[in-house]
């Protein structure tokens, strides 16, 4: 069908069809289920993300954004609010991860690994920014908070304490993501990925 | 009867594909009849039940030629929202049939009739009427979630009938359950066809479209082969040239037709099986 | 992380259960933003003991109590160490550990924050356990979110725990099949993606049937005004509890701005 180009809303709007919108809840729940698996594996990692990146890959970058919002609420609601706040990282890196694919930042390997650093590195800015800003610091809800607590310690400052542990938590987990959800999306049949809105994974 | 569904020259090629799935494909439905689609796998059936309800050209991209013109009215100038009171779609999965925004039966069924401003007055009637002829009344307030697949496919059907269309397209809708779910299901079916509803029904079990069809469509790669009455459908086509297999039934008739023992109607169901090998035994 | 399934809310008849949802979200709103805007750092506490008592009218004061003191001690603790020593605004010294000095600002910072928190949090954590999520949808639609929106909301909260189900089955089934779930580490990391593949390529099977499904039941309506069989309508008593909100969250602005200007 063809798609009529009406502007940068229009784009959004375009964005969310009907099997969008389908899409979310179920890559909400592929992001949660990611840390299942990882637990049967006995790995210490959530992979908080794999549905976030099909879905920016999939389906553009306000339907990731989507989905990292709706994964929070459901934490939020089901387990503990304060996930709430931390909505935001989900939305930013779904942004920046959907523009970056949209941009062509998806296409081998080495790209994928520039996409998943740039989205990995503003998720470590804006979730140290939560817990700073809304937190003071630390949440006291995971065991990275005492991680935290002793890196402010060591390096004096709140700021680099939360930041360098937030990078620490960060950086293997979204990364390991980043590649299963690259795998994946590499054995999906071409047919299957333009049944969505974007022509982004040549 | 009058012609209630009209397809006329319908093709339709996906847009991630070079082939058309359906070629050309003209019939007719006529009111209050049961119209079984037969045909193996990837001849068409499911692109055929997507193109009737509406959902090619909606939802589905392609190239799509031809009409489909239901009482005389051209589809392809309703919205999908206008499609959903005239012709009703049920498919294979059950749980992928249910809209996932519900936390009980009786909230699933009202799901699409909110979707098209029916009032609750009206939404309570319609329910209660329809759940009693699902047989799903006794788990009205249960979550459909924690149904059996046979139970889900029930609410299925009765979210699609609450929309109260005059045509109902099941698209293999029995083939992911046990034989008893499947057995409930058309006992419904024969119901709503009793009702007045005209029944769409694509199915791989011979011997249930023998029993219940009216008349036989076959497609075979795409194209229309033969479109008659069962009869003569299974009682008079090479069915292995479109790889379906005859009813056991109708194969024992067809057999003893070749010994010379039985020359009668082509037989349908065990009632007609049992007064041929009569006729067989006694004559 | 959440495991079991969405039963965050059951049934419980209470007076909080029957209020409008719309009624407690401006609740959340009115208390939690007037924590942080008034220059108290009592303010917080304060509310906190008023949420007790509305726990305890809502039947949920024992699960209430647990999350209160689940989430205050372990932060307060946190912070307590975190601000009181590395605040940089720390000019009041209240004591010195000698490789530390714990400072007032800090304190008062750590119990500001925890307060206005413990009101957001505690204020959204008795409106999930009391509200039906099928009613707060209606009820947000009655307002003005979309139909999209509310599917949205709502499919979330059904899809999750049951691919969470389907992935303990899975799990069930690899687990006596004999998955290597105890070799080295890259052993366990190949394991991830012939487990969660054909997960994930199930799931998009499922969004095109889920997606055809809700076209066949007129999900993409337009030009019409939908209905509900949920209902969800105001109450008097919604009415008046939204205007009592309004105007205690004016008052306490005003009162704000006089404390922090010093204009009495």
């Amino acid at each position: 069908m063809k798609k009529e180009k009406t502007g940068f809303i229009g784009g959004i709007k375009a964005e969310f069809s009907t099997m969008a919108l389908v899409l979310i809840p179920i890559c909400a729940g592929i992001n949660l289920v990611g840390g299942s698996i990882a637990a049967a594996l006995k790995l210490p990692l959530f992979f908080d993300l794999i549905g976030t990146v099909l879905a920016a890959a999939l389906a553009g970058p306000w339907v990731a954004a989507m989905v990292g919002l709706l994964t929070n609420v459901f934490l939020a609601l089901v387990s503990n609010p304060i996930y709430l706040p931390y909505a935001l990282v989900g939305i930013i890196v779904g942004l920046v991860t959907g523009y970056m694919i949209k941009a062509g930042f998806f296409k081998n390997v080495w790209k994928m690994i520039i996409t998943s650093l740039v989205a990995t590195a503003i998720s470590v800015v804006v979730a140290s920014s939560i817990t700073v800003f809304v937190f003071g610091g630390a949440t006291g809800a995971t065991g990275s908070s005492i991680i935290t607590a002793g890196l402010v310690a060591t390096m004096g400052s709140i700021w680099q304490g939360v930041l360098t542990s937030a990078l620490i938590n960060n950086l293997i987990d979204r990364g390991i993501a980043f590649i299963i959800a690259y795998m994946v999306l590499k054995k999906i049949p071409k047919s299957f990925v333009s049944k969505y809105q974007q022509p982004s994974l040549e | 009867m009058d012609s209630i569904l009209k397809v006329e020259g319908l093709s339709f090629k996906y847009s991630n594909s070079k082939e058309y799935a359906i070629r050309d494909i003209s019939f007719e439905a006529k009111q209050g009849e049961i119209l079984c689609v037969v045909g193996a796998n990837g001849s068409g059936k499911s692109t055929i039940c997507n193109a009737l309800v509406g959902l090619i050209p909606h939802y589905i991209d392609g190239e799509r030629e031809g009409t489909v013109k239901i009482f005389n009215e051209n589809t392809a100038g309703l919205k999908m929202g206008e499609l959903v009171t005239k012709i009703g779609l049920v498919f294979q999965n059950p749980f992928n049939q249910l809209s996932y925004t519900t936390s009980t039966v009786e909230q699933e069924l009202a799901y699409g009739l909110g979707n098209i401003g029916v009032p609750r007055d009206e939404m309570v009637l319609r329910i209660q009427k329809i759940a009693k002829r699902m047989r799903i009344d006794k788990f009205l307030h249960k979550n459909p979630l924690e149904l059996s697949g046979g139970q889900v496919q029930r609410v299925a059907l009765g979210s699609s009938i609450v929309m109260d269309p005059d045509i109902i397209v099941l698209d293999e809708c029995t083939s992911q359950l046990d034989p008893m779910g499947s057995e409930e299901i058309f006992d419904i079916i024969k119901d709503l066809n009793q009702d007045g509803k005209t029944i769409i029904l694509v199915d791989h079990d011979m011997e249930k479209v023998a029993r219940i069809a009216d008349r036989v469509m076959v497609l075979h790669e795409g194209e229309l082969a033969a479109i008659d009455t069962t009869k003569n459908i299974f009682g008079n086509l090479a069915m292995e040239n479109y790889a379906i297999a005859v009813p056991d039934f109708t194969q024992i008739g067809l057999s003893l037709q070749d010994n010379h023992l039985y020359n009668g109607e082509p037989i349908m169901n065990e009632q007609e099986a049992i007064a041929a090998a009569k006729k067989v035994l006694y004559s | 992380m959440a495991k079991k399934s969405g039963t965050f809310y059951e049934p419980l008849d209470s007076p909080i259960e029957r209020l409008d949802p719309i009624t407690k979200f401006v609740a959340i709103f009115a208390l939690g933003l007037s924590s942080v805007v008034f220059p108290s750092v009592f303010i917080g506490y304060v509310i906190l003991l008023g949420l007790f008592f509305v726990a305890y009218k809502a039947k949920i004061l024992k699960k209430f109590a647990k999350f209160i003191i689940g989430f205050a001690i372990p932060i307060m603790v946190m912070l307590f160490f975190i601000q009181g020593f590395y605040n940089p605004d720390n000019v009041t010294i209240i004591a010195d550990l000698g490789f530390a000095q714990l400072g007032l600002e800090g304190i008062l910072k750590m119990l500001n924050i925890v307060g206005s928190l413990l009101v957001f949090l505690g204020s959204f954590y008795i409106t999930t356990k009391t509200t039906d999520t099928g009613r707060m949808v209606a009820s947000f639609q009655r307002v003005g979110i979309t139909g999209k929106a509310g599917y949205l909301i709502l499919a979330t909260l059904n899809v999750i725990p049951q691919m969470q189900k389907k992935v303990s089955v899975i799990q069930e089934a690899q687990n006596s099949r004999g998955l290597e779930t105890s070799g080295s580490l890259k052993t366990r990391l190949k394991a991830i993606v012939p487990l969660i593949g054909p997960l994930i390529m199930g799931s998009l099977i499922d969004v095109q049937e889920r997606g055809m499904t809700l076209e066949v039941r007129g999900f993409g309506m337009k030009g019409i005004k939908q209905t509900n069989f949920v209902q969800a309508e105001e109450a008097p008593v919604d009415k008046k509890i939204k205007r009592l909100f309004l105007i205690y969250f004016l008052l306490i602005i005003v009162a704000s701005i006089i404390i922090r200007f010093n204009l009495i």
